[in-house]
């Protein structure tokens, strides 16, 4: 009989695997379901010429250069003239600086670029000035530049007029992206069918680590109960009360959490209660910021706010700081330990992120080198180089999204590895950490230590595992968190570790693809820094561990033991699910 | 928007750039994981869930030498039988890493790159190992070693199957000896298989070697004569370079096969300098004694003989297994095969290819044909002498007649490491076959560290071992 047993856990063994490809196949095919049809929003006709343009997107730069939206082929016209935005109450156009100006119905409307012609560094003052006391009283408004537009108005873009008119008017062909063509309205899988596969799969996973050795335990169930619980106490919120169409991107950060939690029940009650209750305030957070950037525009009154909160918690954390796992980067509130900084995540990508309008006006791109740089640095002072990594790569990612400049790029690349070079010399025991990649087996018991057990650990695994609760890994100190990619292996199978691996690097490409379709560049900047955030975290927690990249201490999405870095991931996936068209588009009765 | 689509292309780059890394990581799984399941901290082999659920080694009858038993090892009973194999079958610890336990440890334990370390017990086909060797053998040429260090080597030229493979010193398995500054001289290379894992100085078995190369070389070497006086100047002048034959006892009147049976180190010498440091070289490298040979997955330890920069004493010295020379058991008897095969030896292997383990895993068990050693006629030329070294010399009774015993003896002055100077302890050598086509044996057998000759330490233990086997076999 004792086969027989062996076999029914194997057979589980076998299934999780396929069955987590399937889960992640489903959320993220889904992901294309419930889209509008690609028609124009608008048209503008040319009065001069007849020609009739498509506006397609909710925010849309017009002006002579290339990279318009709505390219004018006018000479009156500047390369970047005025943007064509769509609000909750109706379209509206703010005019960027161009130099001919821009007409509805015969009026001027209102440029958004304040003063003139000042030198670079005046700017500079008198916007900080202008920001300090705007962020003071929490006004940063560019939406009062705005002016409205109805449909029948006309506009005068240099000498360029058109009438503006209903989207269905416009006729011709449209060309869709890739990822949007031939969408259906049938979800590929009822959400609610997606609910039930991700809850088969963390049940199979609580059998898995009740089989073998706990035959009269079943706290395994206990948590996988709870969790399912609070799961579809989610999506009922989502669905029938806030009656949202879609829950994929949700459903992602449940499937990836529970498969953390389930991991954790055999190994501590404190650390899977962690991981249950760090969860429940990360979704509350996520349905309270998707709620918050509801409105883009109230969101970026509180820029400098974000500013201000994020360099103050990183320095509350640098003066009060105690050092835990080598890095200064915890403070204690009342018996509890939290990272300042993952929270700091969320702000930077807040405050990273911009409307069009905004972003085509903003010459003050020091400011946020300046801010980014503040940041960078105080977490280096606190030794936490895995943070430091990632906020760098993020800065690059907002950086470049916000003005495409790609020399600032290289230049702070340059001016990162410069200061990182000495950073090594100046700490050692950074620059062991760099010296060990490639060959931690060589010096195992050493500066190898955490590496070799991973990698041996995974290749104990096997494809399927040894099975949950049967590792040795999780022994290791931290490795419910820094080494969790390995104790998926071990306990999962490598199957499993890369296919949570790749669910992640999924994120990116999704935000991506929708970048046009969100309601303002805001939510594209955002989703797209967000999810590459993610993804670099990812990366450094994955390949650090593997002896691939220096290993640097950080998370793994949802998946490492709950704390401040799972309240973090479920802040940054509600930046993701905001950029998403359709959550704001209640579900037709 | 456009601009903000394209501009985040860039972390598309990002994703690809990961996605490389995760592409190296696989491929390092997949190249390397076998590297990476044995370390000597992985949990899943070495604590309850390692050995213990690891599969059972067997000999040629079917005789167990190691199982799991109820989350114990459990090895033979007899305490001589489970020193005799230890060097073959392991131990529980990783330290001798030629022994089957270390060897193929994590094959043992069922570990396959689909399924972990973590199949249950019951649902894992079975990872017995049969080996080839035979324990009663082993145990009994074990104490007929009695206390001594060396290693015997008995295997069958036809089929390849080591019927013997016992090395000393050797440890109970059950009470593994914690090794402290106090005792280390005691169990000073306890760890090695001495049959694969070591490499002596030759002396006089080394002959065969010169005289494969004289038969190959020396046109009128099967008529030529030499007139021995017991003491003569080789290769230079004054009384450091004298060759002293046996205690400077005078041969006479001989002929090649005469100076092989009386081990005349004068001849030889003479010979080695007549032919060259180049000839000399080719033949020994012929017959693999600067190579690895390996049984199976084993590697064998390599020979030495290096005479590049040696003077004309210096390699005469050579041609009788002194100098630098040094040779390994298992090479020898490999030698001792080639000769019995005209040529062309049978390689040795220890594992049967009946084994469980092979339906599941592919693993080298050896055996087969080996390269070319020595033409066929030097070869039969070769096996004659050494048949009339028994027959005419050593006397036919010291050996059971009918297996039709052809050997050479030797006794090897050993030479300190370093200095080169010789000291008066010698390793006593005996290698040969058995031409009885019931009885295929080829053989060798080493004692170490003796105040004595091959005659008188090493050939009475081959006796008693060639008999074991032919009593086995019956």
């Amino acid at each position: 009989m004792q086969w027989l047993l062996d076999a029914g856990v194997v057979a589980v063994r076998v299934i999780l695997p396929l069955y987590a490809a399937v889960i992640v196949y489903a959320v993220f095919a889904s992901m294309r379901r419930h889209r509008r049809p690609q028609k124009p929003l608008l048209t503008l006709k040319n009065l001069q010429t007849g020609e009739k343009i498509p506006v397609l997107f909710w925010e849309n730069s017009l002006g002579r250069s290339r990279g318009s939206d709505i390219r004018v082929d006018d000479p009156a016209v500047s390369r970047n003239h005025c943007v064509l935005l769509r609000r909750q109450e109706g379209w509206m156009i703010t005019d960027v600086g161009s130099k001919s100006g821009t007409f509805v119905n015969g009026d001027r409307v209102l440029s958004n670029v304040s003063t003139a012609e000042n030198s670079f560094i005046k700017n500079l003052i008198s916007d900080t000035k202008k920001n300090i006391k705007n962020g003071l009283r929490a006004v940063d408004d560019s939406s009062k530049y705005r002016t409205m537009v109805l449909i029948g108005d006309e506009l005068r873009i240099g000498s360029t007029y058109f009438s503006v008119q209903r989207g269905d008017s416009f006729d011709g062909e449209i060309r869709s992206n890739r990822f949007l063509k031939k969408v259906s309205n049938k979800a590929s899988m009822q959400q609610y069918k997606l609910m039930i596969l991700i809850t088969i799969f963390h049940v199979l996973m609580g059998v898995e680590a009740t089989w073998d050795y706990y035959h009269n335990d079943i706290t395994p169930f206990i948590y996988c109960g709870v969790f399912t619980a609070i799961s579809w106490t989610v999506f009922f919120l989502s669905t029938v009360v806030m009656k949202r169409t879609n829950f994929e991107l949700e459903a992602l950060g449940l499937f990836l959490t529970g498969t953390g939690l389930m991991l954790q029940v055999r190994q501590s009650d404190k650390m899977a209660i962690m991981h249950i209750v760090t969860a429940i305030v990360g979704i509350i957070g996520f349905i309270i910021i998707v709620k918050l950037l509801e409105n883009p525009d109230f969101v970026q009154r509180f820029r400098y706010w974000g500013m201000i909160a994020a360099i103050g918690l990183l320095g509350v954390n640098l003066v009060f700081g105690s050092v835990q796992y080598g890095a200064a980067n915890w403070i204690s509130i009342g018996g509890i330990s939290v990272q300042p900084s993952e929270f700091v995540k969320i702000l930077y990508i807040l405050v990273g992120a911009g409307t069009l309008d905004a972003l085509m006006t903003s010459h003050n791109k020091l400011e946020f080198i300046i801010f980014s740089a503040i940041c960078v640095g105080e977490l280096a002072l606190m030794g936490d180089f895995g943070t430091g990594l990632i906020f760098f790569s993020t800065f690059l990612f907002v950086a470049f999204m916000r003005s495409g400049d790609i020399k600032t790029v290289l230049a702070a690349l340059i001016t990162a590895s410069v200061g990182g070079a000495s950073i090594v010399k100046l700490k050692p025991y950074i620059a062991k950490r760099f010296s060990v990649v490639g060959h931690s087996l060589e010096d195992p018991n050493n500066v190898g230590f955490q590496m070799s057990r991973v990698l041996t650990y995974t290749a104990s695994g096997g494809l399927f595992g040894v099975g949950i609760g049967n590792g040795y890994l999780k022994y290791l100190f931290a490795s419910e968190s820094d080494l969790v990619f390995g104790i998926v292996c071990e306990e999962l199978g490598i199957l499993v570790g890369f296919i949570l691996f790749g669910a992640i690097l999924l994120l990116p490409i999704y935000a991506k693809d929708i970048a046009t379709r969100s309601r303002s560049t805001f939510y594209s900047i955002s989703a797209v820094c967000a999810a590459g955030l993610l993804i670099v975290q990812t990366a450094l927690n994955v390949l650090g561990s593997t002896d691939i990249l220096p290993m640097t201490g950080v998370t793994f999405p949802f998946v490492s033991a709950g704390g401040s870095s799972m309240i973090a991931c479920w802040g940054l996936l509600a930046f993701i699910k905001a950029a998403d068209e359709r959550t704001y588009s209640q579900k037709r009765a | 928007m456009k601009r903000t689509l394209r501009r985040s292309m860039m972390v598309m780059v990002v994703v690809v750039l990961i996605a490389g890394g995760a592409g190296y990581l696989s491929y390092r799984i997949v190249t390397e994981h076998n590297s990476w399941i044995n370390m000597p901290y992985n949990n899943h082999i070495l604590s309850e869930g390692g050995l213990t659920r690891a599969g059972s080694i067997m000999d040629r009858n079917g005789t167990v030498l190691a199982r799991s038993v109820g989350g114990q090892r459990v090895y033979h009973e007899d305490e001589n039988v489970r020193r005799a194999l230890l060097h073959v079958v392991g131990d529980d610890s990783v330290n001798i890493g030629t022994s089957m336990q270390t060897l193929y440890r994590t094959k043992l334990t069922g570990y396959s790159f689909v399924w972990g370390l973590g199949l249950p017990t019951s649902l894992k086909s079975k990872s017995d190992i049969k080996l080839t060797v035979d324990a009663d053998v082993c145990k009994k040429v074990y104490e007929a070693f009695n206390g001594q260090n060396g290693a015997c080597i008995i295997y069958n030229y036809d089929t390849g199957e080591i019927l013997c493979d016992v090395s000393t010193p050797a440890y109970d398995p059950n009470a593994p000896p914690t090794i402290t500054e106090e005792n280390e001289d005691k169990y000073e290379g306890v760890y090695v298989d001495n049959v694969v894992g070591s490499s002596y100085t030759p002396g006089s078995v080394f002959k065969l070697v010169t005289a494969a190369a004289a038969l190959k070389y020396i046109d009128d070497i099967d008529t030529r004569q030499w007139y021995c006086e017991g003491v003569k100047n080789v290769g230079g002048t004054g009384k450091s370079a004298q060759v002293h034959c046996n205690d400077g006892y005078a041969h006479g009147t001989e002929t090649l096969s005469d100076a092989l049976g009386n081990s005349c180190n004068i001849v030889f010498a003479e010979l080695a300098d007549e032919l060259g440091a180049d000839k000399m070289t080719k033949v020994a490298e012929d017959m693999g004694i600067n190579t690895n040979i390996s049984i199976g997955d084993i590697t064998v330890k390599k020979g030495h003989y290096d005479v590049k920069d040696a003077d004309m004493n210096q390699l005469a010295w050579s041609g009788v297994g002194q100098f630098t020379d040094l040779v390994n058991p298992m090479q020898m008897a490999v030698i001792c095969s080639a000769i019995a095969n005209g040529g062309k030896p049978v390689m040795p292997r220890l594992i049967d290819s009946g084994s469980d383990l092979l339906s599941r895993v592919s693993i080298a068990i050896g055996g087969g044909k080996g390269k070319q050693m020595m033409d066929q006629t030097v070869a039969e030329k070769l096996g004659d002498m050494m048949r009339r070294n028994v027959t005419a010399f050593y006397g036919e009774g010291v050996f059971n007649s009918e297996l039709e015993v052809a050997a050479k003896t030797g006794t090897g002055e050993i030479v300190l490491q370093g200095n080169g100077e010789r000291t008066n302890r010698n390793n006593a050598w005996i290698v040969g076959y058995c031409k009885s086509t019931e009885h295929p044996y080829a053989f060798a057998v080493v004692v170490t560290n003796v105040d004595g000759y091959g005659a008188t330490y090493a050939q009475p233990i081959a006796s008693l071992a060639l008999q074991a086997c032919m009593d086995a076999e019956k």
